[in-house]
C-alpha cells in the first residue's frame, strides 16, 4: 500500500499531486475526459495561452514530425480572448476545481499593457483560476512572446507590471535560455513560481522546395528529444532561485518525471506526450508515487532537488 | 463546448494488405466500430519506433459494430504508414477514436455525387454506404494518378451497394485517372462537369487532394449544389488538443480539422 504524501505546493497553488499540464498540449482539459477524469486525476491544468482580444493564430502548416522523438509546432496562440474562453470553458474549469484539480489560466501579450489587460479580464471574470501563468516565451509570434521574456530586465519588466493586478499566484512560463539569471530577476520581480521550458526554437527545411516545412521559417520543438536539455535548466534555474518550479520538457514517463523532481521541479507538466498518448497521467502518476515509495519517502517533497551531485 | 467520446482503444489486425501500389487495405478488430460514423477518423499507433512519436491520422471506408471490425484504407507515404504496412495478423496496438465530425446526410431530396481523388476514396465509400444505408441514391467518380494506384475492387463496391429507390436511371460511377491508363483520361472535375450537364444532384460529398476539392467546391457552387468536403492536415494530437491543424475560413480565422471537421461545409473554407 503506496502512503507517500503527494501534495506539493506551486508557489501558493496548492496542487493534489505534482501533475500539470504543459499550455498549449492540453486544449483546455475536456478533450481528454474520454481517457480519464481530469479533476480527480491532475494536479493541475495549465489552459491555453489567452490574450486580451482574440488571436487567430499562424497559418497552416503549424506542424512537422521530426525524426527523433520531437515535433515542432508554430500555432502562434490561437485563441478567443479571455471573455469569450470564460464563456465557453468556465463551467467546466470551475467543475475542475471543484473536483479538487487547480486550474492555471495562461496569459499571453504582444506587449506589457496587453499582458496588463489580459490578467484584469481574466481577474475579473474568471474565478475558477488557481492562478496565472504568464507566458513570455512563446516562440512562434512575432511581437511579445518571446521577445518579451528574452533579457532578465525585459522579463521582469512584464513581471512588475502584471504584479499589481492580481492577489493570485503567478508563474512564468520562461524560454530554453539564461535561466538562472532571467529566473533570479523574475524572483525579484514577485513571481511566485517558474515554469520551464517553453520549446527550444528550431528550423525544418523542406529541401526539395528549399521552404520551411512550416509556416514561418523557425518553430518551436517539443518531444522527449528536448527532455535531457530541460532537466538540465531546471538544475540550473533551481540553484539560482529559491521559488518553486514547474518541470517543462519532453516528460513522456514516471522516470522522466521523477528527473524533473530531482532536478528541482516542485510540479511537473505532460506536454508534448498527451498528443500521442493521450491517457498516460493517470500511469505517470501511480507510477512516480512507486518511485517516491521506492525512494524511502513518505513525502515526495523531501526528493524536490534531491539530486545528488 | 461538447463533451468527449473520443477514447483510447485496443485494435488487433485482423488483415493489412495492398490493394494497389502503394495502397493498402487494414482491417482491424476494436471496440471503437460501434461508435464510429461515417466521416469521422481515429489515430493510430504503430508500435516499435521511438523516433516517430505521434499517431497516424486515418479515415475509414467501412465499419460493422456487432463484429467490431473497421476497414481502413491508406497509402503508403511516410515512415509511419510504410511501418503501418508491415502490422501482421494479430498484432495489437491502440488508437485514439472516434475524432471529429463525420458526413451529414444530405438536407434536400434527391440524388448525391461522390466524388474521391486518389486516397480520398476511404472516406467517399464510407459516405457511399451511408447514403445506401438510408436508400438515398448517389452517383460517383473515383480519380486517381494513374491505373495502377486505383484500389482494387473499390470501384465495383460502388457500383454494387444496394440502389436506390427514387430513380430509375442506373448509378454511374466514373472512373479517370490523370494518364488516361484506366477510365477516362482527366481529372475527375472534367468527369463531374460532364455528369452535371446530365443530371440534377441535392448534395455533393468530395475527399482527395486540396486542388481537387477547391475544384469541385467551385462546381457545385456554379451548379448551387450543397457540398461538404472532408479536408486533410498534418495532425498533432487528432482531438482537439495541440490546435495545429488548422484550416483556413472563408469568414477569416481558422476551424481545427481534427474537432471542427475534418468535414466541413465548402462554403466554409477558405479555397
Amino acid at each position: 500500500m503506496v502512503s507517500v504524501n503527494m501534495a506539493v505546493n506551486l508557489g501558493g497553488i496548492a496542487m493534489r499531486n505534482p501533475l500539470n499540464t504543459a499550455s498549449g498540449t492540453y486544449g483546455n482539459g475536456w478533450q481528454f475526459e474520454g481517457f480519464y477524469d481530469v479533476g480527480a486525476t491532475m494536479g493541475a491544468i495549465t489552459c491555453k495561452g489567452v490574450a486580451a482580444e482574440p488571436w487567430a493564430g499562424n497559418p497552416a502548416p503549424r506542424l512537422a514530425e521530426l525524426s527523433g522523438s520531437a515535433i515542432m509546432n508554430s500555432v502562434g496562440l490561437q485563441n478567443p480572448g479571455v471573455a469569450s474562453f470564460v464563456e465557453q470553458y468556465g463551467p467546466y474549469l470551475q467543475g475542475l476545481r471543484d473536483k479538487g484539480c487547480q486550474v492555471i489560466c495562461q496569459v499571453a501579450g504582444h506587449s506589457i499593457d496587453e499582458y496588463v489587460r489580459a490578467t484584469e479580464l481574466y481577474e475579473e471574470l474568471a474565478p475558477f483560476a488557481s492562478g496565472f501563468e504568464i507566458n513570455i516565451s512563446c516562440p512562434n509570434i512575432a511581437a511579445g512572446g518571446a521577445a518579451m521574456g528574452a533579457t532578465p530586465a525585459a522579463a521582469a519588466e512584464v513581471m512588475r507590471a502584471v504584479r499589481p493586478r492580481t492577489s493570485r499566484p503567478i508563474v512564468v512560463k520562461m524560454a530554453p535560455h539564461d535561466v538562472a539569471e532571467i529566473g533570479r530577476a523574475l524572483e525579484d520581480a514577485g513571481a511566485d513560481a517558474l515554469s520551464l521550458i517553453n520549446t527550444i526554437p528550431g528550423m525544418s527545411i523542406d529541401v526539395r522546395t528549399r521552404k520551411s516545412r512550416l509556416s514561418r521559417p523557425t518553430a518551436g520543438v517539443s518531444g522527449p528529444a528536448i527532455h535531457a536539455i530541460a532537466v538540465r535548466m531546471v538544475w540550473e534555474c533551481a540553484q539560482a532561485v529559491s521559488i518553486p518550479l514547474c518541470g517543462i520538457g519532453g516528460v513522456s514517463s514516471a522516470e522522466d518525471a521523477a528527473e524533473m523532481i530531482l532536478a528541482g521541479a516542485t510540479a511537473v507538466s505532460l506536454g508534448t506526450v498527451n498528443m500521442y498518448d493521450p491517457a498516460c497521467a493517470p500511469r505517470i502518476l501511480a507510477e512516480l508515487e512507486q518511485w517516491a515509495e521506492l525512494q524511502g519517502v513518505s513525502d515526495i517533497n523531501e526528493l524536490i532537488g534531491a539530486f545528488e551531485c | 463546448m461538447e463533451a468527449s467520446n473520443t477514447r483510447l482503444w485496443p485494435f488487433e489486425v485482423v488483415s493489412n494488405e495492398p490493394l494497389a501500389k502503394d495502397i493498402w487495405r487494414l482491417v482491424i478488430s476494436s471496440g471503437v466500430a460501434a461508435e464510429i460514423a461515417p466521416g469521422q477518423f481515429m489515430n493510430l499507433q504503430v508500435p516499435g519506433d521511438g523516433s516517430h512519436v505521434l499517431r497516424i491520422p486515418l479515415s475509414f471506408a467501412s465499419s460493422h459494430g456487432p463484429s467490431g471490425t473497421v476497414e481502413l484504407i491508406y497509402a503508403v507515404v511516410g515512415e509511419g504508414t510504410r511501418r503501418l504496412s508491415h502490422m501482421a495478423v494479430g498484432d495489437t496496438s491502440t488508437l485514439v477514436g472516434p475524432s471529429g465530425r463525420g458526413w451529414q446526410l444530405p438536407k434536400a431530396p434527391g440524388r448525391s455525387l461522390l466524388v474521391a481523388g486518389g486516397v480520398g476514396l476511404p472516406p467517399i465509400v464510407a459516405a457511399a454506404r451511408m447514403l445506401a444505408a438510408q436508400g438515398l441514391g448517389f452517383d460517383a467518380i473515383v480519380g486517381a494518378q494513374t491505373a495502377e494506384r486505383h484500389p482494387e475492387g473499390q470501384i465495383d463496391l460502388l457500383r454494387g451497394l444496394p440502389a436506390n429507390d427514387l430513380c430509375d436511371c442506373a448509378r454511374r460511377v466514373l472512373v479517370t485517372t490523370d494518364d488516361g491508363t484506366l477510365g477516362i483520361k482527366g481529372f475527375t472535375t472534367d468527369a463531374m462537369a460532364q455528369l452535371l450537364e446530365e443530371r440534377a444532384y441535392a448534395q455533393v460529398y468530395t475527399c482527395g487532394p486540396n486542388v481537387m476539392m477547391a475544384g469541385v467546391a467551385k462546381l457545385a457552387r456554379e451548379h448551387g449544389i450543397a457540398c461538404q468536403v472532408s479536408m486533410e492536415r498534418m495532425m498533432g494530437c487528432g482531438f482537439g488538443a495541440c490546435a495545429c491543424c488548422n484550416v483556413e475560413l472563408a469568414k477569416g480565422g481558422y476551424a481545427l480539422c481534427c474537432q471542427d471537421g475534418p468535414v466541413f461545409d465548402a462554403e466554409e473554407v477558405a479555397w
